[in-house]
């Protein structure tokens, strides 16, 4: 590491960081440092910073226009001094592999920002990953005060070395109101000295006091920072305006069997042009052929011979089309009751999901009897994450139905009890819209009047177009979890990014085997190469440095300094949803969490909780059955990679499902780990939780 | 009603043959004089005894006297037992009559005989310095095996299954090109890539079914159970490359939802009426109605020892249901006041003594006999309480959580006991049995 690593390495966990930095060799230490932020700024002058005027500190990312990362490392070793320019491509390179953002100087402000959540929690817990995080909040701080240099020059001596501090401070006071023209240099300048004793108690893992009296202040400014570090990351990576790609959304398609799911995502595909005229006669041919005529839709996303003859989706299907508003991953999940696993590892991508109803006659009674697919894919869907459900009542056209009200109202009310009961908002988080996959009615343009007068509100892709678009965690840690790997001239694999950024000639960590691994390529859904990828978008790599048979689904590319937990043992609550007789220790089932299928067994039931006052009992059930909630230690025969739900909602929420059915849902409370690293992690998360106040 | 007795009866028995012939294999004797006499029910008394007078002929010229005289006490001792049956068994006889050394080093006289709960095929005589058990072992296999092969799109288990042993005897796993993700390359070449590899695959299964279920060229399983959860099973049961003489013993083919162990487990419970005649498909029933009774909260159930031997004394138990390696103690002590305490120890307590001290007086009490299996117990004594007596295993799903989940031991009442007043004592501090809230 640079000297200016290991000085910041020493000075958080020096017993008290303000008067240390009193101390000779921290003189030593503000030297370098100023010497690095001076020399940040020349650079930041490069990115064609200098030349904006103080209300527009913050998009100094148009000099980048595009793509800032890779334009920014050819221009580092200009730098003039050779140590500096060590440290700096260095920073750039953690930066780079934070995921926090680009490694444009520019970004480093967003880390700045962005840390300003996990700073004070991250400098504590990973106290090997602070001179990293540190440095890029030192640039972040260096950032904003390019322009406020000569005057904060004088402050600048005591505020260096607590730099970790006064920089998110700075950055967060400042970022939470880009617009404000000329005001966030003083504003900066003046909060930051004055909070700067506050947040380097932050910073100082002293006493859990100062913490937690920093953190009341820190709080609020969490929430801001947040926000505008992910806005300023998208900014930093795409430029300040317009530059930044349309919003990616990904949908499931979940359903009984034979609701239509296929065909429906066909004729979205149709509808938006995705599949060309041409290939959809030859589907027609074919299929009228086949004697299944009104398959033809489906089969652009049943692709297999197997799927195509039978008509039953047997994979999730992957697709993909484009709006003028978003850009649509649709992952069409198989009905049938024995690809549930397959249809899992579908919702575990989604962001929404569209549920399908068929509303012919019988067909919708079956779906949603006890046992049909219908229930067990709005829990799973739920479980998986999906926050918003779409419920598409499909088939409006057929002959029993031929777009009768009452039908529909009928199924509305049926249906709206188990949504709720599931755990969704009916108000915010469900929308009815009936629709004909097959005629394509009132998917695109909304059903003609002539035909039926009763249906309101927008068509299937206006919604879509119009929907509030799920929370995108831009600048934590890279998660990707991998929902399909193979091989291509090396090895690929494709995922959804839960979390983080992620850039080719990104060096990652290829979780649980603790792969590295470097990002050759990126592609996006229609093949094409492009040089970063977002939380939230469905992407395939090509890496570097690891066989494609060393990488399984369910394995997770992470952030090396931050990277994902491994674990055989792990605590949670379980809701046992359906079972037969009764659970009790030694209670084998396969568990599913984000992409993963893995075989797990209860090792104990820990506690139980009280169904009338959901109390916690002291005392471990002896066994528990349909209905309750406990708690229970999970064994799982390999390693697997989880985190607790409370830190990573997608990837510490699982379900638990034996002989075809899903017999428990649960969220992971505690993890038990057992590497030598172990005692440490357990530490900081510990400490992550007061930061953040659970 | 009488028939159900009997397999009841019969499953004892098996148990304690089972326990026999475990301790026999591990006892060594002194020189080659342990003898093992097995005989099909076909031969006679009479030639037996004739055969054992030559040997007696023959033994006297052994050359060491020890050796000799060892042999000649053992083969005399023989004599005498089989002296006690005036006619042959119809399942055959079996004999072993020896000198064992205990593990104080001491010298012992064994001689067992018993006539073995299903017609024996085997007729053996061997003088060595140990007991052949061999024939046993085959007899108490189950003769239905049945195999199972578990296969979907990420790999393959091959299983059988025999009595209550549930065995996973090869499994692998196969990278097979997903349904989407390859950009560049023609559909056809695509689809065409993907089925040379979905046919290599099928006949790498069919392959290994043969390795493993056709051996000296017959097939070696009663019955063969495909699983899996898409289109390969059946694929592979239609595929020339699946041997024929397989496919005419394929007795069911079922849809499960997941490869591997836990596909396996599934299949065994979707053919159970395939497979009805296998111990482990019965004793998965016993404890799922077990489990049913306590779900549906009928007070009808008891576990752990304590409720058990509770319920026993009351003549409620219908069938006990006790783990077939519970490895439990019971101790008969005699306190100082000269009553008769029962104690039972699970193996890890052992090496604690606290348990054996007198509450009143502070000094060990004092032992009433051998220490003797809770096991034993329960077989010997089992018919006195009305009761049936069930071995399980842990091998299933359903034996595993009643091994680890109750302790391995329970019972199934004919009416409702309320045991729950003999746990009064916990219930007084029923109040702070929960926590405030959710932070412990």
């Amino acid at each position: 590491m640079n000297p200016n690593a290991r000085s910041f390495n020493f000075n958080p966990s020096a017993s008290g960081f303000v008067p240390s930095w009193a101390t000779p060799p921290q003189a030593q230490q503000q030297q370098q440092q100023e010497q690095q932020y001076t020399q940040g700024y020349p650079y930041a002058q490069q990115g064609g910073y200098g030349g904006y005027p103080y209300d527009q500190p913050y998009n100094p990312q148009q000099g980048y226009a595009g793509y800032a990362p890779p334009a920014m490392q050819p221009q580092m070793p200009e730098q003039p001094q050779q140590p500096q320019r060590l440290s700096a491509k260095e920073q750039m390179e953690m930066m780079s592999g934070s995921g926090g953002g680009g490694a444009s100087q520019p970004v480093s402000l967003s880390l700045g920002g962005a840390p300003a959540k996990p700073s004070a929690k991250e400098l504590l817990e990973r106290k090997s990953d602070t001179p990293a995080k540190s440095m890029s909040i030192s640039l972040g701080g260096a950032k904003p005060k390019p322009a406020e240099k000569p005057a904060a020059a004088t402050k600048e001596a005591p505020k260096e070395a607590p730099k970790a501090a006064p920089a998110p401070k700075a950055a967060p006071a400042s970022a939470a109101a880009p617009p404000k023209a000329a005001t966030p240099q003083p504003k900066s300048a003046s909060p930051a000295p004055s909070k700067s004793n506050d947040t380097s108690g932050t910073s100082t893992p002293v006493s859990k006091s100062a913490i937690l009296a920093a953190q009341g202040k820190t709080d609020t400014i969490i929430k801001e920072s947040r926000a505008a570090a992910d806005a300023e990351t998208l900014k930093d990576l795409f430029g300040a305006d317009g530059v930044q790609p349309k919003q990616h959304l990904n949908v499931v398609f979940c359903g009984h069997v034979d609701a239509g799911k296929s065909t429906m995502g066909g004729q979205l595909l149709h509808l938006t042009g995705m599949v060309d005229k041409r290939t959809l006669e030859k589907y027609e041919k074919d299929a009228k052929e086949a004697g299944r005529e009104s398959w033809y839709l489906s089969w652009a996303l049943d692709s297999t011979p197997q799927e195509r003859e039978k008509g039953k989706t047997v994979e999730v299907g992957r697709a993909f089309f484009e709006t003028e508003q978003r850009r649509y991953t649709i992952l069409d999940a198989p009905g049938h009751k024995g690809y549930v696993p397959s249809m899992i590892s579908g919702a575990a991508q989604a962001d929404v999901a569209v549920l399908v109803i068929s509303a012919r006659k019988g067909e919708f009674e079956t779906g949603f009897e006890k046992g049909g697919q219908t229930r067990e894919h709005v829990v799973l869907a739920k479980t998986a994450g999906v926050q918003k459900m779409i419920v598409v009542v499909n088939k409006m056209d057929e002959p029993t139905v031929q777009w009768d009200k009452s039908r529909f109202d009928e199924i509305v009310t049926k249906l709206n009890p188990f949504l709720k009961g599931s755990g969704f908002n009916l108000k915010t988080d469900v929308t009815y819209i009936p629709v004909s996959a097959y005629s394509g009615d009132n998917i695109k343009e909304p059903v003609s009047k002539s035909k039926v007068d009763w249906v309101e509100g927008p068509a299937l892709i206006p919604f879509l177009d119009s929907m509030p678009l799920v929370d995108r965690n831009f600048s934590a840690p890279l998660m990707m979890p991998i929902s399909e790997k193979y091989k291509d001239m090396g090895t690929m694999v494709v995922g959804k990014i839960e979390s983080g950024t992620l850039k080719v000639n990104d060096k990652l960590t290829l979780m649980p085997n603790r792969d590295q691994v470097e990002v050759m390529s990126i592609e996006n859904e229609v093949d094409e190469p492009v040089p970063i990828a977002l939380c939230g978008d469905n992407v395939r790599l090509k890496l570097r440095g690891v066989d494609d048979e060393n990488v399984q689904v369910g394995f997770v590319l992470t952030d090396p300094k931050k990277p994902v937990k491994t674990v055989r043992q792990f605590e949670a609550q379980l809701a046992i949803l359906d079972h037969k007789n009764i659970i009790c220790a030694g209670y084998g089932a396969m568990m599913h969490c984000h992409t993963l299928a893995e075989e797990v067994n209860l090792a104990a039931l820990l506690h139980y909780y009280d169904k009338k006052t959901g109390r916690k009992s002291k005392k471990a059930p002896q066994f528990a059955k349909k209905g309750q909630k406990i708690v229970a230690l999970l064994e799982s025969t390999g390693p697997v990679c989880v985190e607790r739900f409370n830190d990573y909602p997608q990837l510490g929420r699982f379900t638990l499902r034996d002989e075809g059915k899903t017999v428990a849902i649960g969220k992971i409370t505690k993890l038990i780990e057992k590497t030598e690293t172990g005692e440490l992690a357990d530490v900081s998360t510990g400490v992550q939780d007061m930061a953040i106040n659970k | 009603m009488s028939s159900s007795d009997d397999i009841a009866a019969q499953n004892v028995q098996i148990w304690k043959m089972k326990r026999v012939i475990r301790w026999l294999d591990s006892v060594r004797g002194n020189g080659t004089s342990m003898i093992s006499l097995i005989s099909n029910g076909r031969a006679q008394i009479s030639q037996l005894s004739a055969m054992l007078t030559q040997e007696y002929g023959t033994a006297s010229n052994i050359k060491s006297r020890v050796n000799r005289l060892s042999v000649l006490a053992a083969i005399t001792s023989t004599q005498q037992r089989l002296k006690l049956y005036t006619r042959m068994p119809n399942n055959g006889l079996v004999l072993f009559v020896g000198t064992i050394v205990t593990d104080d080093g001491k010298e012992k006289k064994v001689s067992i005989d018993f006539e073995p709960h299903r017609p024996i095929n085997t007729s053996l005589y061997l003088c060595d310095n140990k007991f052949h058990t061999e024939a046993l072992q085959e007899l108490l296999e189950s003769d239905t095996k049945f195999g199972f092969i578990i296969m979907d799109g990420n790999g393959s288990l091959f299983g059988t299954l025999a009595g209550n042993t549930r065995e996973v005897i090869n499994k692998f796993t196969v990278d097979l090109p997903k349904k989407h993700g390859r950009g560049g390359q023609s559909a056809m070449r695509f689809s065409r890539l993907r089925d040379e590899k979905r046919h290599n695959y099928v006949r790498k299964v069919a392959e290994v079914a043969v390795q493993h279920f056709i051996t000296a060229d017959k097939i070696n399983v009663a019955g063969l159970v495909l699983a899996g959860s898409a289109d390969f099973k059946n694929e592979l049961s239609q595929s020339d490359l699946f041997d024929p003489r397989l496919a005419s013993k394929i007795v069911k083919i079922v849809d499960v939802s997941y490869g591997g162990e836990n596909g396996f487990n599934q299949a065994i419970d979707l053919s159970a009426e395939s497979l009805q005649n296998v111990k482990f498909v019965q004793e998965k029933k016993l404890i799922s109605r077990y489990f049913d009774e306590i779900s549906l909260d009928t007070g009808k159930f008891c576990f752990g020892i304590e409720d058990t031997l509770r319920a026993l004394d009351l003549g409620a138990v219908q069938d006990l249901i006790v783990f077939e390696n519970l490895e439990v103690t019971r101790h008969k002590l005699r306190n100082a006041a000269g009553e008769e305490v029962v104690l039972h120890i699970s193996k890890g307590q052992e090496d604690d003594r606290s348990k054996f001290i007198d509450q009143s007086t502070g000094s060990e009490m004092e032992p009433i006999g051998e220490p003797q299996s809770l096991l034993e117990w329960f077989a010997e004594n089992y018919k006195e309480f009305g009761a049936n007596l069930e071995f399980v295993t842990d091998k299933s799903q359903e034996g595993a959580q009643f091994v680890r989940g109750f302790g391995g031991v329970g019972g199934l009442l004919r009416y409702k006991v309320d045991l729950a007043h003999l746990a009064a004592l916990d219930e007084d501090n029923m109040s702070d049995e929960f926590y405030d809230s959710d932070d412990e």
